[in-house]
């Protein structure tokens, strides 16, 4: 079907209708996910779906209807649904839409190989990496392995003359298994994303992960309360990078509801932070030819070797800050209205090698998963759980569970001292392992 | 999406609002179209009906390979979310959206797939895929299924069909105005308005057939305090089945007021404690800590896995003896009550925890087959492109006997925790985190200095053996709790001591 003139049509029917401008986002799509466990299948889910969400402007009024009937019955149900509820919202001179005619490009985003691998040969994929998993004798129980994948297309038409549209598919990997030893249980988890089939990771490589990341935390000792220094492992960095996320997003900024609002052009961490949002990575899996209203994407330095470089917009807050959007409208899919979000979002890998930086410290905590909501945007303010190894002297001496850390986010980004090479881009959202200088630990 | 742990979390917000936020980096493909993600929530128009017959003839092809069970789950949902923000109303979104899922139980394999077209055609097609999983297997002869009527715990008096906007907006400007008035240093007010009407039609090969339509209001305020050196966003939430008469009872005014006085308390909050300290939790929303510690490892799902924590614990003292924990879906209009669960079992009052005894695991269809226990009501889905999976209701513990004040005024220091944000538990360490929203220092025995929003952390099991007084003041609050799918829940807890969590301050006692 043609998605993008139906767009064009639908655009064009909410303005005879009475819209002065409007906009018409469309997605369609499949998905399959498997799970096995024990070496059976236990559940597989197969579907196709689609939707239409209609976003009009009624003298400066914006409301927004969506329908997964896309009937003409129904959508034109829909559109008059949306119309009719813009009578209620606050007029905005901001409320407008992008004129942006131009598109990102990407390359390997859509994989249409996917589809035609056989389905008992992704059972079998998922199959051996649960074995694989189990192989390590201190593996006791599998919690299953995963087989997904999707694909889909995105269609945004709007009346300032903006049709375009994209493909794109995912596929992952991923198991869950359980290490015992007496009375002990520890849980070890690993997955892999990538935009084709044949660019997830090797099966053997995720399930070793998987398998230690359950068996090397069993016999944890406790640790003291203390302040001490602590490297975030490069699987965990993420916990820092959401905090930032909400204090960057330009609304908020302009709320007054961001601990970096004031800060634009100043250094708000050490030399060795520099941030990213890039929406254009080949093969991404964030990357996306244009944001969720159709605006071209970037890459785009956000901090700039410790100075704050810039904020995040979309369209409509862009105009309200008086600047151009930076291509970050993110959907929630075709049942909401654009917000604002990041693509992918990294921190730049530093020189260190991680055991380099394990042998320079001589007290400290090496933490492999951090629990809670991460830095708080609004004041900077931190605390959360926290799992890993205790270092002595430059060595791992033994795992660490059930403590805490804390502290502000200006203690943190001000306080990174070291930053190693093993930044993994297969992740929405990730830094390379780095260290803090001093944190407070929250243990005995 | 695939996570790279099972872990699962309970919080005051939509999940969507809350990574609107972006209060915490995720592991997912962020920016692949949502239908990738199958996180699209349900949203849809006109009433789809079925004949009998229709329904009959699909759960045959779907056992037509083999297998013991097939379902058919039809659903349609009309949402309205209205958001008013800096003294604007700046969106209102309307959601239409149906569709319909076929499942197939085969022993412990089940097989489902999705439509949103609600035809003969695709559900015979959809019955088709979901049969996959049983090729081969024995086959269950389907009984015919027939109508029948249920008790219902949910009334309404005005329907929200019958609600003009303007009420909704004159609803919402009662609570914006009400927080701004507080006090000069409320900056901003945001105001978050839904509701929804959901219907569901289940019909399985046992026979069974039910049809039924829930309204949902859910409305949060949040409110910026700014102060001279720091700001704090206050929030609270109101949530009930119910028609809009919600509004007679809790006062969006006073939900705003008490947002906005969270937002002014905090800013003089000061470094939390770090280390091992007593707890005492107020009573209320604090139940969230029993539901993700407690409530998750007692799920039948990971029991039958023999993943959980709780495995080869029943009929044995886990707790100590003054708690007992239930879960209840029948609690008139509560946020976690339907009139059955989305299998169609009956809601009831299961209790979990007996005086610290395990009684009792929460089962779905396919978990209480595989543990030969009973049924419990805690089948559920976000929506008709979920599988039923095992979820809590209305979960808490039940009310005790000591007096709240006698609890505070006896715990010589620690923690006053008022408030919790929400958390995340691993069911199968059983290890859990929580966030403060509102919590002071315990300062022989008085409630003293406000407290930053410190991590509390522990296990599962130390903490139930850890609860020492449990007072009789038993309250409620509404929130989101999410397993891969989302599911509207309450909590709920008397004010309660746990001696020795571990708190996540930022400075040395």
């Amino acid at each position: 079907m043609d998605y993008k003139g139906l767009a064009e049509q639908l655009v064009s029917k909410c303005l005879k209708k009475g819209a002065d401008a409007a906009e018409v986002y469309i997605e369609n799509g499949r998905n399959l996910s498997i799970e096995v466990r024990k070496g059976e299948v236990e559940t597989v889910e197969e579907a196709a779906s689609y939707g239409a969400g209609f976003r009009v402007f009624v003298k400066g009024k914006m409301a927004f209807a969506s329908s997964n009937d896309l009937g003409q019955k129904a959508l034109e149900d829909a559109i008059g649904r949306a119309i009719e509820f813009a009578k209620i919202t606050t007029p905005d001179p901001n409320n407008v839409l992008p004129d942006d005619k131009g598109m990102s490009e990407i390359g390997g985003l859509y994989d249409s190989q996917i589809v035609k691998i056989p389905m008992e040969q992704k059972i079998q994929l998922a199959k051996k990496l649960e074995q694989l998993a189990m192989k390590d004798p201190r593996i006791t129980k599998s919690d299953g392995a995963r087989y997904g994948e999707g694909e889909g297309e995105v269609v945004i038409a709007n009346s300032n003359g903006l049709a375009k549209s994209y493909q794109s598919s995912a596929c992952s990997l991923g198991v869950s298994v359980v290490a015992e030893k007496g009375d002990q249980k520890s849980s070890g988890g690993e997955f892999c994303g990538a935009r084709s089939y044949i660019d997830l990771k090797p099966a053997e490589q995720v399930a070793e992960k998987a398998a230690r990341d359950a068996y090397e935390m069993l016999d944890p000792r406790p640790v003291k309360t203390q302040k001490a220094s602590v490297i975030f492992h490069a699987d965990v960095g993420y916990a820092l990078l959401g905090g930032i996320l909400g204090a960057v997003n330009g609304e908020r900024v302009l709320q007054g509801a961001s601990f970096l609002g004031q800060k634009l052009g100043q250094k708000i961490g050490s030399e060795l932070v520099t941030l990213i949002d890039d929406g254009t990575l080949d093969k991404g899996v964030a990357s996306e030819p244009f944001d969720g209203e159709g605006v071209s994407t970037q890459k785009r330095i956000i901090v700039d070797k410790g100075v704050l470089k810039g904020f995040m917009y979309n369209t409509i807050v862009a105009k309200r800050a008086g600047v151009r959007s930076t291509g970050n409208a993110s959907r929630g899919g075709f049942t909401s209205l654009p917000g604002i979000g990041p693509h992918q979002f990294y921190m730049v890998a530093g020189q260190a090698k991680p055991e380099e930086i394990i042998k320079a410290t001589k007290i400290g905590l090496l933490v492999k998963e951090v629990t809670g909501y991460g830095i708080n945007p609004v004041n900077g303010n931190f605390s959360g759980g926290a799992s890993g190894f205790w270092i002595e002297d430059g060595k791992i001496a033994f795992p660490a569970k059930g403590l805490t850390i804390a502290g502000t986010a200006d203690e943190m980004l001000n306080g990174i001292e070291m930053v190693a090479d093993d930044l993994d881009l297969s992740r929405a959202r990730t830094t390379p392992t780095f260290r803090i200088k001093l944190l407070q630990i929250g243990g005995e | 999406m695939i996570m790279k742990h099972r872990s699962y979390f309970v919080e005051d917000i939509p999940r969507r609002k809350f990574l609107e936020l972006s209060l915490k980096g995720g592991v997912a493909l962020a920016a692949t179209p949502s239908l990738l993600r199958g996180l699209l929530a349900g949203q849809a128009p006109s009433k789809p009906q079925l004949a009998l017959e229709d329904l009959n003839r699909v759960i045959r092809h779907a056992l037509s390979k083999g297998g013991e069970f097939g379902e058919v789950y039809v659903e349609h949902r009309i949402s309205r979310s209205i958001l008013l923000e800096e003294g604007k109303f700046k969106s209102a979104v309307f959601g239409i959206s149906q569709g319909a899922g076929v499942r197939v139980i085969s022993g412990d394999k089940t097989g489902y797939a999705y439509t949103d077209e609600i035809t003969q055609e695709k559900l015979i097609r959809a019955a088709e895929v979901a049969s996959f999983v049983a090729r081969g297997a024995k086959a269950v002869k389907p009984v015919d299924i027939k109508a029948e009527d249920r008790p219902s715990y949910i009334t309404v008096k005005v329907p929200l069909q019958t609600v003009a906007d303007e009420k909704r907006l004159e609803i919402m400007k009662r609570a914006h105005d009400a927080a701004l008035a507080y006090d000069s240093r409320i900056k901003m007010a945001s105001i978050d308005y839904y509701d929804e009407v959901r219907g569901r039609s289940i019909a399985n090969s046992e026979g069974l057939y039910l049809v039924d339509e829930l309204p949902l209001i859910f409305f949060i305020v949040q409110t910026l305090g700014v102060g001279n050196n720091t700001s704090h966003m206050g929030r609270e939430r109101l949530s009930r089945h119910s028609g809009v008469e919600i509004f007679d009872e809790l006062k969006p005014e006073d939900a705003a007021r008490n947002c906005a006085r969270e937002s002014i308390v905090m800013l003089e909050a000061k470094d939390a404690p770090a280390g091992k300290m007593d707890v005492v939790m107020q009573n209320g929303w604090g139940g969230v800590l029993v539901h993700e510690a407690v409530g998750h490892p007692l799920e039948g799902d990971n029991i039958a896995r023999q993943t959980g924590v709780f495995v080869g614990k029943l009929g044995k003292k886990v707790a100590s003896e003054k708690f007992t924990m239930v879960d209840d879906g029948t609690l008139p209009c509560f946020r976690g009550t339907t009139d059955y669960d989305d299998e169609g079992t009956q809601m009831k009052r299961n209790v979990l925890i007996q005086d610290g005894v395990l009684v009792k695991f929460m089962t779905d269809v396919l978990s209480a087959k595989q543990l030969n226990m009973e049924r419990t009501g805690n089948g559920r889905r976000e929506s008709f492109r979920n599988i039923p999976i095992v979820r809590m209701t209305n979960t808490f513990i039940d009310r005790g006997k000591d007096k709240p004040a006698e609890i505070l005024s006896s715990t010589k220091s620690g923690i006053y925790v008022q408030s919790l944000s929400g958390g995340s538990v691993n069911p199968t360490t059983g290890v859990f985190n929580f966030t403060c929203r509102e919590a002071y220092l315990i300062e022989d025995g008085k409630k003293t200095t406000p407290v930053k929003g410190a991590t509390l952390i522990g296990n599962c099991l130390d903490v139930i053996l850890g609860i020492d007084a449990v007072g009789d003041d038993l309250d409620f609050g509404p929130g989101i709790c999410g397993k891969g799918q989302a599911a509207e829940v309450a909590a709920g807890q008397p004010t309660v001591r746990i001696r020795g969590i571990n708190v996540g301050g930022s400075r040395a006692r």
